[in-house]
């Protein structure tokens, strides 16, 4: 907490090859990927499988060795053991030994982190109450659910009060109640100046708590900024008004909803339009005496805009 | 120096839970139950006059010498050659019996440590992965010990209890059987690191057992040989583990006699350390 580093961590031209053999073409993960994540954000990164979601946190955490480009963690290359020091982890389908119980799981990994025997005392019950596994402290894991699985392995990635913290899919297999109390956990450690890195597919999940997102695609950056920034960027909007003329109505791809077609009045819907297109179509209606009784923004969810993104960048 | 005890605590926290490490004991103590119980000796003034196997009567041992006339001359053993002729075969089988059991209690460990989702969580930890093997290999290493301990110790308690006569040299035997478990054990590393295949780690150790079975006769082999294959044959036994051969240095250890050869001994150790410089070459360039 007392660290004040300028980026909780940073990639630059970040590339990974995974070789496939010596007469076969290596797996390009990762891509000259630039990144720059700052402390206190909660980020959380999108992307369809294969994206180099995993492989981007796993350089971090150094498990994964990069190809080319450089990556720090609070201010130390991913290379050196230290910069791991104020880092918590999370990963996509942990197995944590089922022959411990929660308690000595979160004593262990407390002490593999370099956490004093005094504060493992004080943190291992209170991050169980955090995530309300307080009474399932003596249970072996092997006992424990999936959505207890996750709670404890949040717990897990919390022992050593780290400042940056990566969650793989948090909520993966979690009820409703328990994602809400885990969103509150993101929450609450977001307010303690804590920055927070979600690797999810849920992206209701990630609309929900995180102030900043990126979208990859192919080991490359598609697409970053605020989640209102992103889904505000091209949005659809719906025209109420009178009959268009074809000509413009092909022009501009606009869609007719017939259903809510009377006398003198039709409502329309522009497509992924940015603000600029969207006041050029309305001074081409009004010269075209058409009038306008309404235009509402429809605004998109990040899931829209996500399988917009992809969508289009899949598209060959 | 916390967090490497701590990988020893979670090895030692491993090989209990697998159960095995329990039937080993079980083993143990059947062995060292039979020395106690089925052997049964009749000192007079501390002088052997007997031995009773399973309550049957089977004698004052005897031993055959030469005298200075060079004739053939029979008499009774005494009580310290028998001891120690004794504990000098039970530190030879013993060595096989706790090599060969600790290395199936601890087969699997390694390829659990490194599985993903355990993996992950523990080399993101600020840990270097040498720190993590090496905590891990202290682990197999303090298990070995205290599994020889109870095994060898508990036997030379017994016949030391029950013969007055106390052959210090057999505990020798412990550290030349852990040192042996863990070049072995470099084997079972080597193969996790690089295939995480616990049945493949199981399969290739033995087999290098079984393989310094037939260097046990490598110098008649050696002349048997035709001379392409004869170099082969002479390098194989100098790079592989001479497992079958270190018996005899620890029987000898524990017994009377003074211990000729230790190259066999060496020789292991050599290959076990380039075992486990390979494993940790591979295991600090691997992608998890």
């Amino acid at each position: 907490m007392s660290h004040a580093p300028q980026a909780a961590f940073q990639v630059s031209q970040l590339t990974k090859v995974y070789n496939r053999g010596f007469r076969k073409e290596g797996v390009r993960a990762l891509e000259s990927l630039d990144l720059h994540v700052a402390p206190g954000e909660i980020f959380g990164l999108l992307g369809p499988n294969g994206a180099g979601k995993t492989t981007l946190v796993k350089i971090l955490l150094g498990l994964v060795k990069p190809s080319g480009g450089t990556a720090t963690l609070l201010g130390h290359s991913v290379s050196d053991a230290r910069a791991r020091e104020r880092v918590g982890y999370l990963p996509e389908n942990h197995r944590f030994p089922g022959f411990l119980t929660g308690g000595e799981m979160l004593q262990l990994y407390g002490q593999l982190a370099g956490v004093s025997h005094r504060d493992r005392q004080r943190r291992v019950p209170e991050l169980l109450d955090l995530v309300s596994m307080g009474r399932w402290r003596d249970t072996r894991i092997k006992q424990y659910s999936k959505g207890m699985m996750q709670r404890v392995g949040i717990a897990q990635a919390m022992i050593s009060d780290p400042d940056v913290i990566f969650l793989d899919e948090p909520t993966d297999g979690v009820d409703p109640v328990g994602r809400k109390d885990i969103r509150d956990i993101l929450l609450h450690l977001n307010g303690l100046g804590k920055t927070v890195f979600i690797n999810s597919h849920l992206l209701s999940e990630i609309e929900q708590v995180c102030t900043r997102v990126a979208i990859m695609n192919h080991g490359r950056l598609a697409k970053e900024g605020t989640v209102s920034g992103l889904t505000s960027e091209a949005s659809n909007y719906r025209l109420r008004c009178g009959r268009i003329p074809a000509s413009i109505v092909s022009d501009w791809r606009l869609v007719e909803d017939a259903a809510e077609e009377t006398d003198d009045q039709r409502t329309y819907t522009a497509a992924e339009l940015e603000l600029d297109r969207l006041n050029t179509l309305i001074d081409i209606l009004r010269a075209n005496n058409v009038m306008i009784s309404a235009v509402e923004r429809d605004r998109q969810s990040l899931e829209d805009y996500f399988i917009q993104v992809v969508g289009r960048e899949s598209t060959p | 120096m916390s967090r490497v005890l701590g990988m020893v605590w979670l090895t030692f926290r491993e090989v209990w839970a697998k159960k095995i490490t329990l039937g080993l004991f079980v083993v143990c103590t059947i062995l060292w139950m039979l020395m106690a119980f089925a052997l049964n000796l009749d000192i007079v003034e501390g002088s052997l006059t007997g031995v009773r196997l399973f309550g049957q009567d089977t004698g004052a041992p005897t031993e055959t010498r030469q005298d200075e006339a060079g004739n053939s001359v029979t008499e009774a053993l005494s009580l310290e050659t028998f001891v120690v002729t004794i504990q000098a075969a039970v530190a030879g089988v013993g060595y096989w019996v706790a090599t060969l059991l600790g290395l199936f209690a601890v087969a699997a460990l390694l390829p659990s440590v490194l599985d993903r989702g355990h993996a992950d969580v523990l080399f993101s930890k600020p840990m270097t992965r040498l720190s993590i093997l090496s905590g891990h290999v202290l682990g197999v290493a303090a298990v070995g010990l205290l599994l020889a301990s109870y095994l060898f110790g508990l036997i030379f308690l017994v016949m030391s209890l029950k013969t007055g006569y106390w052959n210090f040299r057999f505990l020798l035997s412990i550290p030349i059987v852990v040192s042996m478990l863990l070049v072995m054990y470099g084997v079972m590393v080597l193969l996790a690191v690089r295939t995480g295949s616990s049945a493949l780690c199981l399969i290739v150790t033995y087999g290098l057992i079984v393989a310094s079975l037939v260097f046990l006769g490598h110098e008649q082999l050696r002349a048997q040989i035709n001379p392409p294959w004869r170099s082969v044959f002479v390098g194989l036994y100098h790079i592989l583990p001479n497992f079958a051969e270190v018996t005899e240095p620890v029987a000898k250890l524990a017994g009377i006699d003074a211990v000729t050869r230790w190259y066999p001994y060496i020789s292991s150790l050599i290959f076990g350390a380039c075992m486990y410089v390979l494993a940790a070459i591979s295991l600090v360039r691997r992608d998890f």
